[in-house]
């Protein structure tokens, strides 16, 4: 079975994870406070402390993975601690509480903890799934050896553009300098790739040689066929060779780019949830240090 | 249009060597073709790629590409460029710079070729970003930032606010005033003040003290004498023990039974055999029977009402005599003047104003509809005062003294005089010494006669127990009536409303909750019955915190807290008082001299 953060050390974390839930889950239960429970009887503040102490271990998660020599625990070890102690947080934090929630710093600092726990839970989903579909969309390749080709499939077209003809050269020409693979973060994101455009340019090139020919919805479908009519009825063999030479150099550097701008996807959205998972960390740090600070102020 | 194209070759070991050509024409083309000027044999470049012009003798150049796809003019990729020389076109691994036309022509090019790390670090630096790294995203910057502004608005300007009490007063009520730091809501009358947090907080790190809560709540009463109970934990016991704020708008009460019964579950231990009180901890479980007052009056005639438990059959002692099953039993009514009555509960016994007791009974208003004090047949209409002894004694001389000066008085005992009727204005209506005597010695007599009639016979003794005093010296006859106490306070300790009990709602048992619920008047035949209903009927309703089946009720249901006549005394007397040395026995040395 493949070893993932969830199930390293047979779940051990999830064990104790359960066992921290039940242990609040009942004392929650048998407890009776003066008044309503809240996080002021004698288990709140214990449900507090344990709460404030996990917040500020599972930071130094950051701190020890960073840290190559530690042989206190395995990073593995951790972070398979993190994801399921910051995931008990929401329990202990709510019992801790006593489900009492208003407009003040206190409930502010739950709801940040709440964004941080959540973009945690976005990051194990993660984590767990799109390494698996980077290897399947990589295809045995890596990303360097597949935008390595997409330099030398470049070069290849411009050879056998130009053996067909100086418009489709320059189409060519145009599309592999506009070509770029990435972007910001947005571009990133949505696996941006306008390989596509070169090829609608393509057709619109092989077109202007057919001014009779019905203008037809741009598609990259539609450009192989207009492609094999203008393949069928050039006289000359060698520009129909370029040209389908050409064709099928442009169709594996849209499917190279395509599953460029995927890997790209996949691991920016691999990275993204850290932008906000770890600033808004240090935001419930700061909005934790007022909590506590204004209980005992105001005691 | 003489053109300088100089070629720059570069050999090994960094050295250069330069070749120069001459181009006429207008125009200077470039590209991949034979026919063009400068040959460019590199698949990146077409056929006809770019033209040059020279304009304004040399100093400017027109670029323009012959293909949509441009042309690389300084770093940018453009379709069309005006610029001075300097200015660098790159085409496939060439540059040409057009330079400063040396003497003799009229615009000159230098074309070299770019080496291949260069290009490698013009595509790397032309590269998008292609992780989310590279496109400048940051986690450290904005960590910081969201720290710092959350300890900002979280922390230090509340605390500001606190401390500072200008940057108080314009921040209050806005979330960065300390109300931020709010638990919970307040009180409702404590919102009054509650956005200013120093009324109650004034020091930080330490809870709120009594000394504020005494600012506004200053009669306050204890809840235990405080000489008695100075050493008792109780004067350590502060307001916010009992009394917790920010728990909503009605949450300042609280009504647990723990903080009651923690002392008082053990309550002589915890008092050092002080108090003599029972121990209770729950209602329904642990909690003695109840003691009434009964009515008592000491050896000088006082009303002391005695605190008796209702463990015994008690016996009351109202001074009255009074069976609640002949005035509430007649099937079909009790005979008054007015004609058949049919007397109820509620005929007496009204809630008062509020609704907690009952209204006093009070036999003018109550009972002297049927219970007439007439005194003379002869005079149906004529009733003597209720309760004043004296004033009846007093009004019954008077009335027969006055019937027999005036005469025609009808009966047949009464002498001439008194029974004469005597015509006003006439001669004969003038009496003499004589008669008068005889008249008023009549009077007296009869006076005593119905006086004793009222007392013994027929009215007073009905109800009350009447003591014959000796005769005064005029020959009067005088009476004592024992006091009577009718309608009192009861429960002494606890507070009961009627106004909740009158509801008539259906019992668990059957039959609906009505006055005998839980009074057995109908059954009382003599007042010396205790009415009053026991523990043990609340319990057919009430149990304590908890309780299923049955009402739950705390301890505060039906007891105070602060309830004594005295004024609270701060935790910080009571302290100073308890740690007081006790005063010096030992006088001053006053040793006299010999």
């Amino acid at each position: 079975m493949h070893d993932t953060m969830l199930n390293y050390g047979r779940y051990r974390y999830l064990w104790i994870m359960l066992l921290l839930l039940l242990g609040s889950l009942v004392a929650y239960i048998w407890h009776f406070p003066i008044g309503r429970p809240n996080g002021g009887s004698w288990l709140g503040y214990t449900l507090g402390t344990v709460g404030a102490i996990l917040i500020v271990w599972l930071m130094l998660l950051g701190i020890r993975k960073r840290r190559y020599a530690s042989r206190v625990g395995s990073v593995r070890g951790w972070t398979s601690a993190h994801v399921y102690l910051g995931t008990s947080l929401i329990l202990v934090t709510l019992l801790h509480s006593g489900f009492q929630f208003g407009w003040n710093i206190h409930t502010l600092c739950f709801v940040l903890m709440l964004m941080v726990v959540f973009s945690g839970f976005f990051g194990v989903f993660a984590y767990l799934r799109y390494p698996a579909l980077m290897t399947t969309n990589r295809q045995n390749t890596t990303r360097d050896q597949m935008m390595e080709e997409i330099t030398e499939l470049d070069k290849s077209a411009l050879t056998l553009a130009d053996q067909v003809d100086r418009s489709i050269h320059d189409v060519v020409l145009r599309s592999v300098q506009r070509t770029k693979l990435g972007g910001n973060f947005w571009a990133q994101l949505t696996a941006k790739d306008r390989s596509g455009e070169a090829v609608l340019k393509l057709r619109q090139a092989v077109m202007s040689h057919k001014p009779n020919q019905p203008e037809k919805k741009a598609s990259g479908g539609q450009t192989l066929v207009m492609m094999v009519d203008f393949i069928g009825q050039t006289a000359n063999d060698q520009q129909a060779e370029s040209l389908r030479r050409l064709l099928d150099v442009m169709c594996r550097k849209q499917s190279l780019s395509t599953r460029v701008a995927r890997d790209i996807q996949l691991s920016a959205l691999m990275e993204i949830w850290l932008f906000i998972h770890v600033p808004l960390s240090f935001g419930l740090l700061a909005t934790l240090i007022a909590h506590v600070f204004s209980v005992f102020f105001y005691w | 249009m003489k053109w300088l194209i100089r070629r720059v070759i570069k050999k090994g070991k960094g050295t250069l060597q330069y070749e120069e050509d001459i181009h006429y024409g207008e125009e200077l083309d470039i590209g991949r073709g034979a026919d063009q000027a400068i040959l460019v044999t590199d698949l990146r470049v077409a056929l006809e790629h770019v033209r040059v012009r020279a304009i304004s003798g040399g100093k400017k150049y027109r670029i323009e590409s012959r293909i949509a796809a441009g042309v690389r003019i300084n770093g940018h990729i453009e379709q069309t460029a005006t610029v001075g020389t300097g200015a660098y076109l790159e085409l496939g691994s060439l540059r040409v710079t057009l330079i400063e036309p040396p003497a003799g022509y009229e615009a000159a090019v230098e074309v070299a070729p770019v080496d291949k790390s260069e290009q490698a670090a013009r595509v790397e630096a032309e590269r998008l970003p292609n992780t989310l790294l590279e496109t400048g995203l940051s986690k450290r910057r904005p960590s910081w930032l969201l720290f710092a502004f959350f300890l900002l608005i979280g922390l230090i300007i509340p605390l500001l606010t606190h401390y500072v009490p200008s940057v108080g007063k314009t921040m209050r009520g806005t979330p960065l005033s300390t109300t931020a730091w709010e638990t919970g809501e307040l009180a409702a009358p404590h919102h009054y003040f509650g956005q200013d947090c120093t009324q109650c907080h004034e020091n930080g790190f330490v809870s709120a003290k009594d000394e504020q809560c005494l600012t506004c709540h200053e009669r306050t009463q204890a809840h235990a004498d405080p000489k008695i109970y100075a050493n008792f934990e109780l004067a350590d016991a502060d307001c916010a023990y009992c009394h917790r704020d920010h728990n909503g708008v009605d949450g300042l009460i609280l009504t647990n039974q723990s903080l009651c019964s923690d002392c008082h579950a053990d309550i002589k231990h915890r008092t050092n055999n002080v108090s003599k009180l029972a121990n209770v901890s729950d209602f329904g479980t642990d909690h003695p029977q109840f003691s009434v007052n009964l009515p008592a009056w000491n050896a000088a005639g006082e009303f002391v009402p005695t605190r008796v438990s209702m463990d015994t059959k008690l016996v009351e002692n109202s001074g009255l005599k009074y069976p609640h099953d002949k005035h509430l039993g007649a099937v079909d009514g009790l005979n008054s003047p007015r004609g058949k009555q049919i007397l109820t509960c509620d005929s007496c016994h009204k809630p008062e104003v509020g609704g907690a007791g009952m209204a006093a009974i009070d036999f003018e208003t109550h009972c002297q509809d049927c219970h007439r004090l007439t005194f003379d047949s002869l005079a149906g209409d004529r009733q003597v005062r209720h309760a004043n002894v004296p004033e009846v004694l007093a009004q019954l001389q008077e009335y027969y003294a006055k019937r027999a000066l005036d005469g025609d008085y009808e009966e047949a005992a009464a002498p001439s005089v008194v029974r004469r009727r005597r015509i006003p204005g006439a001669a004969a209506a003038a009496i003499s010494a004589d008669e008068k005597r005889v008249a008023l010695d009549w009077a007296r007599g009869k006076a005593n006669l119905v006086t004793r009639t009222l007392f013994e016979g027929k009215a007073c003794v009905v109800c009350h127990t009447v003591q014959a005093l000796p005769a005064s010296d005029e020959g009067m006859l005088r009476y004592a009536v024992k006091p009577v106490r009718v309608a009192g306070v009861w429960y002494a300790k606890s507070e009961f409303t009627h106004a909740q009990h009158q509801s008539g709602s259906t019992l668990q048992g059957g039959g609906t909750l009505d006055c005998g619920s839980c009074h057995a008047a109908d059954r009382s035949t003599t007042s010396a019955n205790v009415l009053i209903p026991d523990i043990a009927n609340c319990k057919s309703c009430h149990a304590g915190e908890g309780a299923k089946g049955l009402l739950a009720s705390t301890c505060i249901d039906c007891h105070g807290f602060h309830q004594t006549p005295f004024p609270l005394k701060l935790r910080t007397e009571a302290r100073a008082n308890k740690s007081a040395p006790p005063a010096a026995a030992v006088t001053p040395n006053t040793k006299a001299a010999p």
